[in-house]
């Protein structure tokens, strides 16, 4: 027989071979409204190593034939519980079918008692297998007449059966007589009832068919139905009819508990295999609560799978006795089928006089065509048996048992329930037999930006040099955009620059080789950039975020389409809102991290990975204020956000004056969006510079901070990719040295080693050009070679430096680059902006010699060059307490200020808005006020006389510092909570100080519990672990040698791989005794 | 199909004597018109039965138009909506309008109850939609039947002293 070449397999062979193979297939019930998610279901169930077929299960409106709601629903963005394959039509329908593969069937399950809608649309899709029934699909399930279903699927099977016949494909129909109404059906009826529709599918042209089925509460009892349905169908249905058996796991209400569900569930698979089923369409661990995500699916398919082999290798040992014995079912629906097939030669009429006469009665089915007075209940031996008969051929096996009320009927609906519950909830773990197949190990990613994906590269990097011993499946989930995260995706606008030059960017982890660009070796941003948009872009410059979102998507793209054998990276758009632990995974014989994701499923992992990125926090009480305040005073306005791309500054009205708070870089973001996002432009000045053309529609904007500086400007670079600093005094080995004596006071040990550092360069660039490279190297050599002992003083540099040359005067504090208006007095806000022109363009200057060629900016990238050596002397508790407080309160943000800093060309906008009287500084030592008697918020500086300005709004562009304490993120406070995670506490020598960050361990970086034990089962990576680490807030990898960026995420990669190796594990919490650090304490 | 036959209630009595509430209600009970299932029906009419008042269970996917029709014809105390496939809110909104759209059906105190979307999120805005569409009272899954029970108790006046008033 010719198939059509787009068809999914046949699935009576395909069973049939499984069956001679001796395994058993699984099936889900799944059906998603959208094609491409539809599409990706059947993808991942395909590409399980189990015997597996996909389905597609369709929604309930097309079950009734209301294909214009269905469609409806989908065009408004409404959910729907399945697919709606009429209103999808056969070319979407096929196009989806074919994700499936073309070795795996493909079923589509519908319910309808009338198919024929949906048998045209498969078969025009060249689909021919489905399943339902004229009874089965019709009495318990709507109020269509009996007689109508039983014409309409007269007609409809024939023609499913001629028209994939002349598509050269054999159409299959699976009888749903199994489950009747799921619960409380006596087997015997739902034996009968699966024989008398497929008799009914045969004499109407079906020449493949499968029986069904469904578990019920004696497994002794279910193991007889499987038995005589079996037999019967041998007896009846004729010889050229392929046919087998498929179990559907309970269809009643459902243990609520995962481990319930799990135990149901492998009782399922255990009986499939005990009664001679060989298909089983499985249910999964949250069926009780929703309807469940694919992840879950494939569990449950594993599961069951995993649980059929058990069971099998236990027959071959020791073969069972008589158990097959088919006894009191087969007699009762033997007796059954036997008066029904005796009221007509046509099955279809025999049916409806059946059920007319009483002779088949559905026991709790309200349809008129149901007679109703049959009643099921369950012994005491959990057998279902017939309370009443009404009128079958049969004998009530109880007699009456008083009256059904609403509370027996709930005892009884949910007695397998809680049953199961309760029996998972006493049994011990199971013994962890060896697998057959290797259980996957399942990594959850929290958070899919430049983070995550650093690592995602890396973990495909490696799986594509070592394919991992066992399967590695990594679910990523993030809320805004996989591959670019919040800060970075692609939807934001393109005024927003990034902070670092282009060619500095990559998040591969190896440079472009010739072949194709892959995770471990690919473009840099720049090289990428020229390539993807050349008319735009400017490799040599700063990329807007946009760009580098774009950048982000596209190393996401050949992330997920890498296809490493024994890899798969399934990105989940959600919000991840709890976790919890589940029972110890097949895999690891660890508990299980469940997190539930906000669109309402849980993933279930052995692995999580928190890469969260920038905490959103709760106000603090300053800000709550003046948010109230602004509140109370419309239209006065308090706008709030950590990143400008979320902050409403489409509110701030043309020509008010607005405060902003800070002039870091959400404050660039914050002007951008209020001048070019206006329709600003900026031109080239005559005299160089820039100069702006208003739009009128910017505001008045009056930024005020700290220091009354801006950043101060990124100084041109002229150091190649692989450049690499190399420290004459602030070395890694000298600070390793010192540290090694126990904790350390920052600013009396470590910043004048770095000052040093500093003023080397600083005095050293001056040299060179004074005299020639020989006297740089001379000179460092020297203050190398004489300094060994203590840090050199700025002045004691200086005299070694003039014994080579006139070398200038050396910074004498770091602090005066970031406070060049510390204790100055200005009379005026016209003076003080005169002279922060004056510096600015100052600045500029030295910044346009270079960051090599220009001493101060050499001298500024040291802090830059030498930042991991800061590192290996700050993080995990490297420290006193008392200094690491004032580490953070005052070195930090003045190398922010110095190192950070944005390029040029923002600092030339900055003169530009200065000049066009758009920007209007307030002045160093700002404080913001809201001032009850005026009704509006003030801003003024302590150092200039006359400064204060009325606000009309004021925007808070400070950047929140990670605090978890304070974080809004719920999986984060979920996880503190429960002491999975814990901050930072800083504690030595009876001094302690709460950093608010979260601790961690060194390398590969787990979480220190709040009992201070290691949480081996999770990674903390980038900014939630900003404060144990620092100066974690990097979203970008840079070419040449690997930095910590890279480092870091492939010690994660490597940490995750490893335990996908099988081996014996060891406890998951365990005390924190070799930490590098005291991270733990 | 037959619509009188489609109304025959489903005779599920229990046989020992109900309780004799102070006022017995007529209920009129429904679920949505792409809903299938029935435990939920046959439960809630046990349950309603069982403490005294008498139900009209319409059985599973009722079209707007029946449950209107029917309305019309029996005037109940009250309709009770219940629903588990997910489709609820869809399948509710729609039967509030056309019940709300009717003067004669206008006035009849309606609840909702059961699994009523797909997934949990998005249940605030749903019960907001629900009730703006003219459910009195809109109950999330595991809701306890008192409630119901108490709700039906405090109902001010039977359909018919409504229909006077």
């Amino acid at each position: 027989m010719t198939r059509s070449p787009a068809s999914p397999p046949d699935l009576g062979s395909y069973v049939r071979a499984a069956a001679g193979a001796g395994e058993l297939v699984v099936q889900p019930r799944m059906g998603m409204a959208v094609p491409s998610e539809m599409a990706a279901g059947l993808t991942a169930v395909a590409g399980l190593a189990e015997r597996t077929v996909g389905t597609i299960t369709l929604d309930s409106y097309t079950r009734v034939g209301d294909h214009s709601a269905a469609v409806a629903a989908v065009r408004a963005g409404k959910p729907l519980n399945g697919f709606p394959l009429v209103g999808h039509g056969p070319r979407i329908t096929a196009k989806v079918a074919a994700a499936a593969g073309r070795h795996t069937p493909v079923q589509v399950r519908h319910g309808s008692a009338d198919p024929r809608a949906i048998f045209r649309t498969m078969a025009a899709a060249g689909l021919g297998t489905s399943e339902g029934g004229p009874v089965s699909y019709c009495l318990p399930y709507g109020r269509t007449p009996l007689a109508e279903s039983v014409a309409a699927w007269r007609e409809a099977t024939r023609f499913l059966a001629e028209e994939s016949r002349a598509n050269g494909i054999r159409a299959h129909l699976e009888s749903f007589g199994g489950c009747l109404l799921g619960q409380l059906c006596p087997p015997s009826l739902l034996v009968a009832m699966s024989v008398l529709e497929c008799l009914f599918f045969a004499q109407n042209g079906m020449t493949s068919v499968s029986l069904s089925y469904a578990q019920q509460t004696s497994p002794q009892q279910d193991v007889e139905a499987l038995a005589a349905l079996r037999l019967l169908a041998e007896e009846l249905l004729p010889p050229t009819v392929d046919r087998h058996v498929v179990l559907y796991t309970y269809m009643g209400v459902f243990p609520r508990s995962v481990a319930g569900a799990g135990l149901l569930l492998k009782r399922s698979a255990d009986l499939a295999v005990r009664g001679g089923a060989e298909r089983l369409i499985v249910k999964t661990e949250t069926e009780a609560h929703r309807i469940p995500t694919v992840a879950e699916n494939l569990t449950a398919l594993r599961a069951a799978a995993a649980q059929a082999r058990r069971t099998r290798r236990e027959l071959a040992d020791a073969p069972r006795e008589g158990s097959g014995e088919a006894g009191e079912v087969l007699l009762e629906a033997r007796a059954l089928i036997t008066a029904v097939l005796s009221l007509s030669d046509d099955v279809g009429t025999a049916l409806l006089r059946a059920f007319h006469r009483g002779v088949l009665d559905i026991p709790y089915c309200l349809h008129p065509d149901n007679r109703g007075a049959a009643r099921g209940t369950i012994g005491d031996d959990g057998r279902l048996r017939w309370s009443e008969v009404g009128a079958m051929p049969l004998l009530a096996t109880v007699g009456r048992s008083g009256a059904m009320t609403s509370n027996r009927l709930s005892l009884m609906l949910r007695r397998v329930a809680e049953q199961h519950d309760r029996e998972a909830s006493r049994q011990a773990p199971e013994p962890v037999a060896a697998p057959v197949a290797p259980e996957p190990l399942r990594i959850g990613l929290i958070g899919g930006g430049p983070r995550g994906l650093s690592i995602l590269e890396r973990l495909v990097a490696r799986c594509a040099e070592r394919p991992p011993a066992r399967p590695v499946e990594v679910t990523a989930v993030d809320p805004y955009c996989i591959g670019a995260g919040r800060i970075w995706r692609p939807e934001q606008s393109p005024w927003f620059l990034m902070n670092t030059p282009a060619r500095e960017v990559t998040m591969f982890s190896g440079p472009s080789d010739g072949g194709p660009a892959r995770p471990g070796a690919g473009p840099t941003l720049a090289e990428w950039w020229a390539v993807a948009d050349p008319e735009n872009a400017d490799p040599e410059g700063y990329a807007p975020r946009v760009v580098y979102g774009r950048y982000l998507r596209f190393v996401l793209g050949l992330v997920l389409d890498a296809r490493v054998p024994g890899l798969t990276i399934r990105p989940v758009k959600a919000r991840a809102l709890t976790t919890d632990r589940g029972p110890a995974g097949d895999g690891t014989g660890e508990p299980v991290h469940r997190v539930r994701l906000d669109r309402g499923d849980v993933i279930t992992v052995d692995r999580l990975v928190l890469a969260s990125g920038h905490p959103t926090n709760e106000l603090d009480e300053q800000q709550r204020e003046w948010l109230n305040f602004a509140e109370m005073h419309p239209p006065l306005r308090y706008v709030v956000g950590d990143s400008a791309a979320e902050m409403p500054l489409d509110a701030v009205p043309p020509g008010a004056t607005v405060g902003v708070l800070g002039m870091g870089l959400t404050f660039y973001d914050v002007v951008a969006a209020l001048t070019l996002g206006r329709g600003g432009r900026f031109l080239p000045a005559e005299g160089g510079g820039l100069r702006y053309l208003p739009s009128g529609r910017e505001p008045r904007i009056v930024p005020a901070s700290r220091s009354g500086i801006p950043l101060l400007t990124r100084g041109r670079n002229q150091k190649t990719a692989e450049f690499r600093y190399r420290a004459r005094l602030f070395t890694p080995e000298r600070m390793a040295a010192m540290r090694a004596s126990g904790p350390l006071d920052f600013q009396s040990q470590v910043l004048p080693w770095l000052l040093a550092e500093m003023n080397i360069v600083l005095l050293g660039t001056r040299l060179r050009h004074a005299v020639g490279p020989d006297a740089e190297r001379e000179f460092g050599e020297a203050a190398a070679a004489v300094h060994r002992e203590e840090p050199p003083s700025p002045a004691a540099l200086a005299v070694l430096a003039e014994g080579f040359g006139p070398a200038g005067e050396p910074l004498d504090a770091l602090w005066r680059l970031a406070r060049p208006f510390a204790g100055r007095r200005f009379a005026s806000p016209a003076e003080y902006r005169q002279e922060l022109a004056d510096w600015l363009r100052e600045d500029l200057a030295d910044a346009v010699l270079g960051n090599y060629e220009g001493p101060v900016k050499a001298a500024s990238d040291v802090l830059r060059d030498v930042r991991a050596t800061i590192r290996s002397v700050v993080d995990f508790g490297g420290l006193t307490p008392d200094s690491h407080r004032r580490f953070l309160a005052d070195f930090n943000p003045v190398a922010a200020v110095i190192s950070t800093g944005p390029p040029a060309q923002r600092s030339e906008q900055f003169l530009a808005l200065l000049a066009a009287g758009v920007l209007e500084p307030v002045g160093p030592a700002a404080r913001f006020r809201a001032d009850r008697d005026l009704g509006c918020f003030t801003v003024e500086s302590g150092q200039v006389e006359d400064s204060r300005v009325r606000l009309d709004a004021l925007v808070d562009a400070r950047v929140p510092s990670t605090d978890l304490r304070s974080d809004r993120d719920p999986l984060i406070r979920g996880l503190l909570a429960d002491g999975v995670i814990r901050t930072f506490v800083n504690s030595w020598a009876g001094g302690a100080f709460d950093t608010g960050g979260l601790a961690t361990t060194d390398t590969p970086f787990h979480p220190v519990r709040a009992d201070g034990g290691i949480e081996r089962t999770m990674f903390v990576l980038g900014i939630p672990s900003e404060h144990t680490r620092w100066f974690t807030q990097v979203g970008s990898g840079r070419p040449g040698p690997w930095g910590a960026f890279t480092r870091d995420a492939d010690a994660i990669a490597e940490a995750l791989l490893a335990e996908a190796a099988p081996r014996p594990r060891s406890a998951t919490a365990e005390p924190a005794g070799m930490l590098a650090g005291r991270a733990a304490r | 199909m037959s619509p009188t036959r489609t109304l025959t209630p489903y005779p599920l009595r229990p046989a020992a004597a109900a309780p004799e509430p102070a006022e017995s209600r007529r209920v009129l009970l429904t679920t949505g018109s792409s809903d299938a299932h029935t435990w939920n029906l046959v439960y809630l009419q046990l349950l309603l039965e069982e403490n005294g008042h008498s139900v009209l269970n319409l059985g599973p996917c009722v079209p707007e138009q029946l449950l209107v029709d029917t309305a019309q014809l029996t005037r109940p105390d009250l309709v009770v909506f219940s629903s588990v496939n997910g489709h609820g809110h869809l399948d509710g909104l729609r039967a509030a309008r056309a019940l709300r759209a009717e003067r004669s059906t206008s006035d009849i105190p309606l609840v909702i109850g059961g699994l009523l979307g797909i997934s949990p999120d998005g249940a605030e805005q749903r019960t907001a939609e629900l009730l703006a569409a003219g459910f009195d009272q809109v109950h999330s899954d595991g809701t306890k039947p008192d409630v119901l029970l108490s709700y039906l108790a405090q109902l001010p006046a039977t359909c018919t002293e409504r229909a006077a008033a």
